[in-house]
């Protein structure tokens, strides 16, 4: 399966199975067509070389049945059987004449003895004894005339086959024999000239062997009656009679033969024909050789096609592989990657086409990607603010990276003028800027055919175009040529164009339109949210801007920081606690405000201490902090707490300063008003313990005078005490709101007098009291007149000293009555004089500063005159000291501060 | 006896209180019903006693003792109406030497104004050694001069008693009591806060870092030790 995964995998391996899917069937088609060539070419030679065994055979019949018939005709002359030598002589000189095969004739007798020999010649036999010849001894066997071995005959010294015919007389009597003796030179000559005949052929052998296998014939005459073996194989002799004519064997040279042989019929001689199988083969061998050639020659073709398919093909598209793969992802290519691709960009072929196109591929690629990443940033910086300026001047920024535009800008509908003016620009010149303006009633100005068209407008040379020609002046002074205009997809935004300035005739590219109007997409989109976000989330910021509005003017101080400590929001009291600006605060860290806020308690180690444990510390803190200015302390209760999301996990971490001054000044007041109290009950009580005591002391004796002296005392300082405990619980109604006044119509004079008799006035003191003429009774509740009077008064007598002159004044103002209480003392100063009032509810450690009286003399006069409905204030003055109240005179007045009571509250 | 006491209240029953007593008893009486009166008063007589509410118009107690004591140790008493112990030290540390909280009978005002005279005019028995030095501290019985690492210190009466006290006891754990009954008289005891402002100041005079005293030691819970 792997294996069948590689193969569809790997062209070379299937251009391969291609190839040899085609060529295995022609070699073997080769193959066949040459075993099936050889086979009929070995069958046509063995039956050519047959066929010429035979007709040799056949010559060789015919020469030895004539030499046969020749003898067989003698045998039947007279003078042969006569044994007639002279009339053999003629007979057989006829013979030789006329049979140039025969050499010689002749003529044995019964014995063997021969009798006559034509022709006689130099070396005559006659007389010899040849009976040992074994064609006597046949002869003498048969009255059929025979062919003898191959000999030399000693007559002629030739090598011979003899044909004899036996001589029988009537009665059977054996009388010689009549031979015949043939030339086998003859024979041999035969054979050359079958030979020559075949000379083409080469190496082509023919041979005759008698029966005694001697070489009768042979084109070589050397060969002549020598024993077969010598030529031929003894493994062919000895299968000389299988029926397969045909054998190949190899020669005793060491040759490899093909043999054919054909017997020469009744004599049992043999042809044999032979020839080298390189010979006789010669044209399978060559068309053997055709076929390997053929077969190499593929084979090599194919390795070298198949070598060149995958060094100049495969190979480079294998390489091309990954590299495109990187390129699709935009990868760097590596160095040996690119110098690949720059070295195989050269070819001149289709692979050559295909890499310079991945490469021009692999360049717009990385060029799209630049652009889509710069659009990418452009949509980042269209959706991160919605400031559509700064979208804007950042989307202009990216297409003049992206571009190599110098010249460009966004012109808008101007709806205070309506004309379209330019929002942003760049490589502009000021003046164009300010000056551009385009009425939308311009038909053919580009801005305005962009606009109306909806879809870019260029002008490719402004000198040339006859629509720009008014506006070539314009073109000349900001020195650009051609001009693009992309309309803004605007809905709710006023009609927008964005503008892009050539200083060169240019024809803007599809590409750099398309890129253009993506910008002008991006634009649009950037001016789109900034409206719709006006629109939609106007209420919301209102919402916002009045809870932040309502946090900024808390008198608590309020941080919200992320979980690392980052300030997110700290509002106003924040900023005047630490004493920086709201923006300043922003991103600092709390713990550096808190650090701020403590090191105002400085001075005080104990506190600094208590600051450092706050920025430690969960939960609530206080804080002091003395406020600049003044002795004042701002007492902060500083609350941390986690900031959660609805799911309830931490998002941050909230302190919260809340300003409990109010709260620790009640709790001084309370602290004080019980210290003023003790003070103040303690005074006349000193006092009558003091003349008790003295009274009882055993050591002194005390005239009467004295004693009467101490108990008036006592008596005075016992009513003091109640005056006091009244006064304390009218305050304490004052301040509970519960106070309820009897009113009555009283004598002011009357009462003024009551309240200085009260005042313990030294006997240096002077009392006076002015009243004007003809004032009315006062409607009021006299003992706390009388009460307020009376604090006034002793306070006149304390500060003003024992001479002081005191003076009560009262005169009517408007529809007030306005009492004066002065005295000639050293007065009260600026800074008294404002918070004299206040004093009782002055903040302090200590009550020592407090003055015997006035803390809560003042206080409860205070609340009594408010309790009337009037005011008390310090007057300024020259000498000594003036306290002034009011209290309102007629009954309408009174009557809102509180219900008339049923029943009147009085001591 | 010709003692110039000095009565300061703003409250004149008061101070006719406290003037009756004391005039009936032999005393000489000044009286002034204002702390700035008071400091005119004591430029002009020789006082040996001042008496001082706390709490009156233009200036208080405290200042006129704090003024007072920038120029004489003549003993003050204290007058209050706050019992409570914040403004007691207070008073000690501005220079008071004793003080009575209103109200108080004769009986009381006349024993603190006996004790406090009989600690300034208190004298050491004569000693065959009229100089005490311990360490660096040298006392001079018989003129009631103090030097510490040479220079001479300046030191109200009752530090002085108290300094030369523990010095003669040098070593030994001195308890509260006895210090204040040797001291400041038989009639004292449980005011151990006034040990605690004396030997404060007393610190602050002699020992070189008063908050890791070399001289006198505290003995929490029981007292105090002069270790020389």
């Amino acid at each position: 399966m792997r294996r069948w995964i590689a193969f569809n995998r790997d062209l070379g391996l299937q251009l391969l199975a291609l190839y040899l899917l085609l060529i295995i069937p022609f070699l073997i088609a080769l193959l066949i067509f040459d075993r099936l060539i050889g086979v009929r070419i070995r069958e046509d030679v063995q039956a050519s070389d047959l066929s010429l065994a035979r007709s040799i055979s056949q010559e060789a019949e015919l020469a030895l049945t004539k030499a046969l018939k020749t003898v067989e005709g003698l045998a039947k002359y007279p003078e042969v059987v006569r044994s007639d030598s002279a009339g053999m002589e003629a007979v057989f000189e006829v013979i030789i004449n006329t049979s140039p095969d025969i050499n010689l004739v002749y003529r044995l007798d019964a014995n063997g003895i021969m009798v006559y020999h034509y022709p006689t010649g130099p070396t005559s036999t006659v007389g010899d004894d040849f009976s040992f010849r074994r064609y006597f001894q046949r002869a003498l066997l048969t009255d059929q005339s025979l062919i003898s071995e191959g000999r030399i005959s000693p007559t002629t010294n030739q090598a011979v086959a003899t044909a004899v015919m036996p001589l029988w007389s009537a009665e059977g009597k054996f009388l010689g024999l009549v031979g015949a003796n043939i030339r086998l030179e003859s024979l041999s000559e035969t054979l050359t000239a079958v030979v020559s005949e075949h000379q083409t052929e080469g190496g082509l052998q023919v041979t005759i062997l008698d029966s005694a296998e001697q070489i009768i014939a042979d084109p070589d005459r050397q060969l002549l009656l020598q024993p077969a073996g010598h030529i031929i194989p003894g493994d062919y002799l000895v299968n000389f009679n299988v029926e397969n004519h045909s054998q190949i064997i190899t020669a005793p040279d060491g040759e490899e033969r093909l043999y054919t042989h054909a017997p020469v019929s009744n004599i049992n001689w043999d042809v044999i024909v032979s020839r080298p199988t390189s010979s006789a083969f010669a044209t399978q061998l060559i068309l053997r050789r055709v076929v390997l050639v053929a077969a190499a020659a593929f084979l090599l073709s194919g390795l070298f096609f198949w070598v060149t398919l995958t060094v100049r093909v495969i190979r480079p598209i294998e390489r091309l592989g990954p590299i495109s793969a990187s390129i699709g992802l935009n990868q760097p290519l590596s160095q040996a990657e690119q110098e690949q691709l720059l070295s195989e960009s050269g070819r001149d072929d289709q692979i050559g086409h295909l890499i310079r196109s991945i490469i021009r591929l692999k360049d717009s690629i990385a060029e799209r990607m630049k652009e889509q990443a710069t659009l990418l940033e452009t949509s980042t910086a269209v959706v991160s603010t919605l400031d559509p300026e700064t979208v804007l001047n950042r989307i202009l920024e990216q297409m003049g990276r992206l571009l190599s535009i110098k010249m460009y800008a966004v012109i808008a509908l101007d709806e205070k003028n309506g004309s379209f003016r330019i929002r942003a620009g760049r490589g502009l010149s000021r003046q164009f800027i300010e000056q551009l303006s385009i009425q939308p009633t311009e038909p053919d100005s580009v801005t305005m055919r962009a606009l109306h068209a909806k879809e870019p407008v260029q002008v490719t040379d402004t000198e040339t175009d006859p629509s720009y020609a008014i506006r070539k002046r314009r073109a000349r002074a900001e020195g650009y040529r051609a001009i693009l205009a992309v309309p803004l997809n605007t809905q709710y935004a006023p009609p927008t164009a964005l503008l892009v300035f050539h200083p060169t005739p240019h024809v803007f590219t599809h590409n750099e339109i398309q890129l253009l109007t993506s910008f002008a997409n991006h634009a649009a989109m950037a001016i789109e949210n900034a409206m719709l976000y006006e629109r939609s989330d106007m209420r919301l910021r209102e919402q916002t801007h009045r809870l932040e509005a309502l946090v900024q003017s808390l008198h608590d101080g309020l941080i919200l920081s992320d979980l690392k400590g980052a300030v997110i929001y700290a509002n106003k009291r924040v900023g005047e606690l630490s004493e920086l600006s709201t923006k300043t605060l922003m991103g600092m860290h709390v713990d550096q405000i808190l650090a701020r806020i403590a090191a105002k308690t400085s001075g005080k180690t104990h506190r600094k201490n208590g600051a450092h444990k706050v920025l430690n510390k969960k939960g609530e803190q206080t804080l002091e902090i003395p406020q600049d200015g003044s002795d004042r302390t701002i007492h902060l209760r500083l609350q941390v707490f986690n900031v959660n999301d609805e799911e309830g996990i931490p998002i941050g971490h909230g302190v919260f300063f809340h300003d409990v001054t109010a709260d620790r000044e009640l709790d001084r007041l309370k602290s004080s008003l019980v210290s003023t109290v003790s003070h103040e009950l303690r005074t006349p009580l000193a006092a009558i313990k003091g003349y008790v005591s003295t009274m009882l002391a055993d050591d002194v004796e005390w005239d009467y005078a004295s004693q009467h002296e101490f108990l008036t005392i006592i008596s005075e300082e016992s009513d003091r005490l109640t005056n006091l405990v009244n006064n304390l619980l009218d305050l304490s109604r004052i301040e509970a709101g519960s106070l309820m006044l009897a009113r009555e119509n009283c004598d002011i004079r009357e009462m003024v007098n009551r309240a200085a008799r009260q005042a313990y006035l030294s006997p240096g003191n002077r009392f006076e009291v002015r009243m004007e003429a003809k004032l009315p009774k006062l409607y009021a509740d006299p003992p706390r007149l009388e009460s307020i009077l009376r604090n006034l008064i002793e306070n006149a007598v304390k500060y003003g000293g024992e001479n002081a002159k005191i003076r009560v004044e009262v005169s009517r103002q408007a529809k007030d009555f306005l009492f004066r209480v002065r005295d000639d003392g050293p007065g009260i100063s600026e800074t008294e004089r404002q918070n004299i009032f206040e004093s009782f509810y002055r903040v302090d450690d200590s009550l020592a500063r407090l003055t015997s009286g006035t803390g809560l003399g003042l206080a409860i006069c205070q609340g009594l005159v408010r309790a009337h409905g009037g005011r008390i204030w310090a007057e300024p003055q020259e000498n000594g000291a003036c306290i002034a109240f009011t209290i309102p005179a007629n009954n309408a007045a009174a009557s809102n501060n509180r219900k008339k009571p049923k029943r009147a509250v009085r001591q | 006896m010709n003692i110039n006491v000095l009565v300061v209240d703003d409250e004149k029953p008061l101070r006719d209180f406290v003037r009756r007593n004391l005039e009936v008893r032999g005393y000489k009486v000044s009286t002034a019903s204002n702390g700035l009166e008071a400091l005119a008063v004591f430029k002009n007589e020789d006082l040996q006693l001042v008496i001082m509410d706390i709490m009156m118009p233009h200036m208080d107690g405290l200042e006129a003792t704090r003024r007072i004591r920038e120029n004489s140790h003549v003993p003050i008493i204290i007058l209050t109406a706050m019992g409570e112990e914040a403004d007691k030290v207070r008073a000690f540390d501005l220079g008071a030497d004793d003080y009575l909280t209103k109200p108080f009978g004769v009986g009381e005002l006349l024993g603190r104004v006996k004790a406090v005279l009989r600690r300034a005019n208190w004298s050491e028995p004569a000693s065959p050694a009229e100089r005490i030095v311990r360490g660096e501290i040298e006392v001079d019985l018989e003129r009631h001069k103090v030097k510490v690492r040479g220079k001479a210190i300046d030191i109200t009466p009752t530090e002085f008693n108290l300094l030369v006290y523990l010095m003669k006891n040098a070593g030994k754990a001195l308890h509260h009591r006895a210090i204040l009954q040797h001291v400041w008289g038989t009639e004292y005891g449980d005011e151990a806060e006034y040990l605690r402002v004396y030997v404060g100041k007393l610190r602050q005079k002699i020992e070189a870092d008063p908050l890791k005293p070399h001289y006198l030691h505290t003995e929490h819970g029981f007292g105090y030790r002069f270790e020389a």
